[in-house]
């Protein structure tokens, strides 16, 4: 080290040298737990969600297990009703809401900004605290209260035992806290620390959904503490709001549910489209074709978002003019989804494509996210949403829009950026394997649904009738193939992460502005900040060091090669 | 509207209607479905990525092609939700003059209850080719009425009462009745029962609708309400066959057991009648003719101790129909 370095360390406690990266710089367990680096705050996101996406499914697979005969095959019907609200909890609160926000979204977007950090970062990391202590709280909840009113907690089948409906509505409150205090940070930091000739035409697409993300977060999860308490409200007071023997109205707790959880929809479905922008200019070389409409389809999305909740509840009694608004305003939802279709196909034209696993992901999730679409129309139209509400043909569209949707986009994505993340190269083949059998076994599990249920097969149900057995030893067929492929996927990147090739620091050759930090970022994300003259997606603009994919020594060679020449 | 592999039966006049939906649906979402993964494939296909081809920029984009793909949608739309609320009016605004039968939905039984006072519990005699409304409640939690070959399904709420009606198409078979399913999660027993048995759980709460002629309905409607058929010969046998009748009809088989063993999750009935019962509380009581009839009317007022966190509910036999279950109970002992 020379005189002038060290010297320039002295003078500034807080110097890090130009090489060093966000995970090797500090060691420690310590270290983690009091770090305020977004990077790192994201990367513990990432391994908490996983396993709460380990244990969701673990969950499923048992439920599948269960239905492959009518009647008992491996449990009671209470145990199975337990399990099926384990499942729905996990997913939806601790996996998919903070999957792609909190790990993904922690991890790239002060990058993408050019920004040294979130706007926040010890809130960043008290709400990863936050998280885990609202994680705990709700799993103990559950198991300790052998909850079993699925994860939608009506009223009063929720608050006639005991009062374990509101230990659960406070896990999830404090776990929706941890969204809010996300969401505030996010929506603060793009508004504040985007780099030089970062404007905001030049917003990477990513960024403008987990914007409107960020807002729907704010702005519904409050929502949950009323919903709270005035559960609490009326089982400790006694006011009767919810529970007809008391004065209350059950139906009231639904709106109230649905005020929050659909919105909620969208939390866990607009960074999923997000992720898919980013991959597909990527591997098409091209910008996103009709940006703005994208960008503005997402803040529609997350405006519409607010205004459909009653289209969960035309069955429920609400009021026939009530059902009619909802079920108009939901079909408006099919046009910035619709808008968004249309965008991606027509970026593919005259692109430059190549199908490496994150565009195997981004096109799958298209596929995918068209079906859950247009079988949501058969649920916004009422004549067939009587025959179809709370049967299988609604568990399949949600699971086709929430798995093969956010999950598919998460897939996309965590593959997309994991060089990035960990600095190593996975093994493309067997991705490809993982990405095959995730595919057809997601498919096998959810088509053969949609039949049960326009056949009368209703949800939640832990027997059922002999008619219904081929179709269901189908679906559950198709989850143990859709288990291989997350085991062989985990096999996969825990191969990389112990003997993966080193990666260079933009391997897919992406324009994008995270790839151009060292292939694992700097502590602060740019030695220097980096100053933006052109937009993410401009590859004619875009120099060949900057599109270059492998590593740095190797572009070294490939001067020295061309100077040769 | 020809019948669908996709799709139940059509057993009520809704049922063409919601079909021909359901199938305008289908077809519309196979076009779509099939269009943009066949251009997307195309796409991946012809755009490949080939050595010194390069993507052309995307540009400024194209205002035009934007609008179109958002605006043209919608007249789809717009038909989609004019069809569906047409005949959701339809289902919801019930013709005048209809057949009422009262529901009460309770975990995790059916009763029906005919204008003429007469009960049936888990199953229900329905005249064919009549606007039928069904006037429903819930005594416990939320219940959903859903009957897929009639595509009809409505919840029902305690403190409230909803409402929907139909017109059944056909006569049903006793061996293939009409059947009704809870579409609202509604829980289950806890511990130990198993769960494929009728009426124990969200997943066995059905019932089974008899539709039979009207003329058969009219002459229940004047003559119902005694023993059912097959129960013959002496007075007091036919007694006894109705009162086990009703026990396997109605749901008491759930909890009561008849063998003398089981006494989960209520009571054995074999080995109860005239003996001397100890309550919650600490108090005891002779198991007579009173004390059945109120424990079937008003179950909460004198619970047998060990069976204080049972919760069952109240059934509103008539008079004959206790004493037939009181006969029942009695010719268990003899």
């Amino acid at each position: 080290m020379t005189v002038e370095a060290e010297a320039a360390i002295h003078a500034d406690p807080h110097h890090i040298p130009a090489d060093a990266d966000y995970l090797t710089y500090e060691r420690g367990w310590k270290s983690w737990l009091t770090t305020v680096d977004h990077k790192r705050i994201g990367v513990m996101y990432l391994i908490s969600i996983l396993l709460a996406f380990f244990a969701g499914g673990v969950f499923a697979l048992i439920l599948r297990t269960e239905l492959l005969t009518p009647g008992r095959t491996i449990m009671e019907a209470d145990t199975y009703n337990e399990m099926f609200t384990l499942h729905g909890a996990i997913m939806v609160f601790l996996f998919i809401i903070p999957s792609i926000p909190a790990a993904i979204g922690n991890f790239v977007l002060p990058i993408m900004l050019g920004a040294k950090d979130v706007a926040f970062p010890k809130l960043n990391l008290a709400s990863l605290y936050i998280y885990w202590v609202g994680a705990i709280f709700t799993l103990v909840a559950i198991t300790q209260g052998h909850i079993d009113t699925g994860w939608t907690f009506y009223t009063p089948y929720s608050t006639r035992a005991d009062n374990s409906a509101i230990w659960m509505t406070i896990g999830v409150f404090i776990l929706g806290f941890s969204s809010i205090l996300t969401g505030l940070n996010f929506i603060a930091t793009v508004h504040t620390m985007r780099g030089p000739g970062m404007h905001w035409r030049r917003l990477p697409l990513f960024i403008w959904g987990t914007y409107a993300t960020a807002v729907i977060q704010v702005l519904a999860t409050p929502v949950l503490a009323i919903t709270l308490a005035l559960l609490a409200m009326e089982k400790i007071v006694g006011v009767g709001v919810f529970d007809p023997a008391l004065g209350g109205d059950p139906v009231l707790f639904q709106h109230f549910f649905w005020f929050y959880s659909h919105p909620a929809v969208y939390i866990m479905i607009l960074p999923g489209m997000a992720i898919v922008n980013e991959v597909i200019a990527t591997f098409s070389r091209r910008k996103i074709f009709g940006y703005m409409f994208i960008a503005m389809s997402s803040v529609a999305l997350a405006l519409l978002g607010f205004l459909v909740w009653g289209h969960h509840m035309f069955v429920s009694g609400q009021s026939e003019y009530a059902t009619m608004v909802f079920s108009a305003l939901t079909f408006l939802v099919a046009i910035p989804s619709g808008v968004k279709i249309f965008n991606w196909l027509a970026t593919l034209y005259q692109g430059s494509i190549s199908l490496e696993s994150p565009m195997l992901y981004s096109l799958a999730f298209i596929a995918l996210f068209t079906i859950g679409g247009l079988t949501g129309l058969f649920l916004g139209t009422l004549s067939t949403d009587i025959h179809l509400h709370d049967t299988y043909f609604v568990v399949a569209h949600f699971h086709y829009v929430m798995v093969g949707g956010t999950v598919f986009g998460f897939l996309s994505g965590l593959h997309y950026w994991w060089p990035k993340i960990t600095g190593r190269l996975y093994d493309e083949r067997w991705a490809r394997v993982a990405f095959s059998l995730v595919f057809i076994g997601f498919n096998v599990t959810f088509l053969s649904q949609f039949v049960l249920g326009s056949r009368g097969m209703p949800r939640r149900y832990y027997s059922y009738l002999d008619q219904f057995q081929p179709l269901h030893m189908t679906s559950s067929g198709g989850a143990y193939v859709l288990g291989v492929g997350f085991l062989v996927m985990a096999v996969m990147f825990a191969k990389s992460l112990k003997s993966g090739e080193k990666a260079g620091r933009n391997p897919w050759g992406s324009a994008g502005y995270e790839w151009q930090t060292s292939p694992r970022p700097h502590p602060h994300n740019f030695a220097e900040q980096p100053v933006f003259t052109r937009g993410p997606y401009d590859y004619h603009l875009a120099s060949e060091r900057e599109l270059f994919t492998g590593t740095d020594a190797e572009w070294d060679t490939h001067v020295a090669k061309k100077a040769e020449a | 509207m020809n019948q669908s592999a996709q799709l139940p039966p059509q057993l009520s006049t809704f049922a063409p209607d919601v079909d021909w939906m359901y199938l305008f649906l289908f077809w519309v979402s196979v076009a779509s479905f099939v269009a943009i993964v066949g251009v997307m494939v195309y796409f991946v296909f012809r755009y490949r990525r080939r050595p010194g081809v390069d993507a052309v920029p995307t540009g400024h984009g194209n205002t035009a092609l934007e609008i179109a793909w958002t605006f043209l949608p919608l007249i789809l739309l717009v038909f989609l939700f004019h069809e569906g609320f047409r005949v959701y009016v339809q289902e919801s605004v019930a013709p005048q003059n209809t057949v009422d039968i009262h529901v009460r939905g309770m975990q995790w039984n059916w009763e029906f209850t005919h204008s003429n006072g007469v009960q049936e519990f888990n199953q229900a005699k329905i005249p064919v080719h009549t606007p039928v409304r069904m006037i429903m409640s819930s005594s416990d939690v939320l219940h959903s009425f859903y009957v897929p070959d009639f595509r009809i399904k409505r919840d029902v709420v305690p403190g409230m009462y909803s409402t929907l009606w139909f017109e059944a198409t056909e006569l049903s078979t006793p061996e293939h009745p009409v059947r009704v399913f809870c579409a609202e999660y509604c829980g289950a027993a806890r511990g130990g029962t198993n769960g494929a048995e009728p009426n124990t759980n969200h997943s066995t709460m059905m019932a089974d609708l008899h539709i039979i002629p009207q003329a058969d309905y009219a002459t229940f409607l004047r003559e119902g309400g005694g023993p059912p058929a097959e129960c013959t010969g002496a007075a007091d046998d036919v007694s006894v066959c109705w009162g086990q009748h009703i026990y396997e009809q109605n749901g008491c088989r759930a909890c009561h057991g008849v063998d003398g063993a089981t006494q989960a999750p209520g009571p054995n009935w074999k080995g109860l009648f005239g003996h001397d019962v100890a309550l919650e509380g600490g108090a005891s009581v002779t198991a007579d003719e009173a004390y059945i009839r109120q424990s079937i009317l008003e179950p909460q007022a004198q619970i047998v101790h060990g069976f204080g966190n049972i919760n069952m509910p109240p059934y509103h036999l008539r008079d004959q129909e206790i004493d037939a279950v009181i006969a029942y109970m009695r010719s268990l002992d003899q």
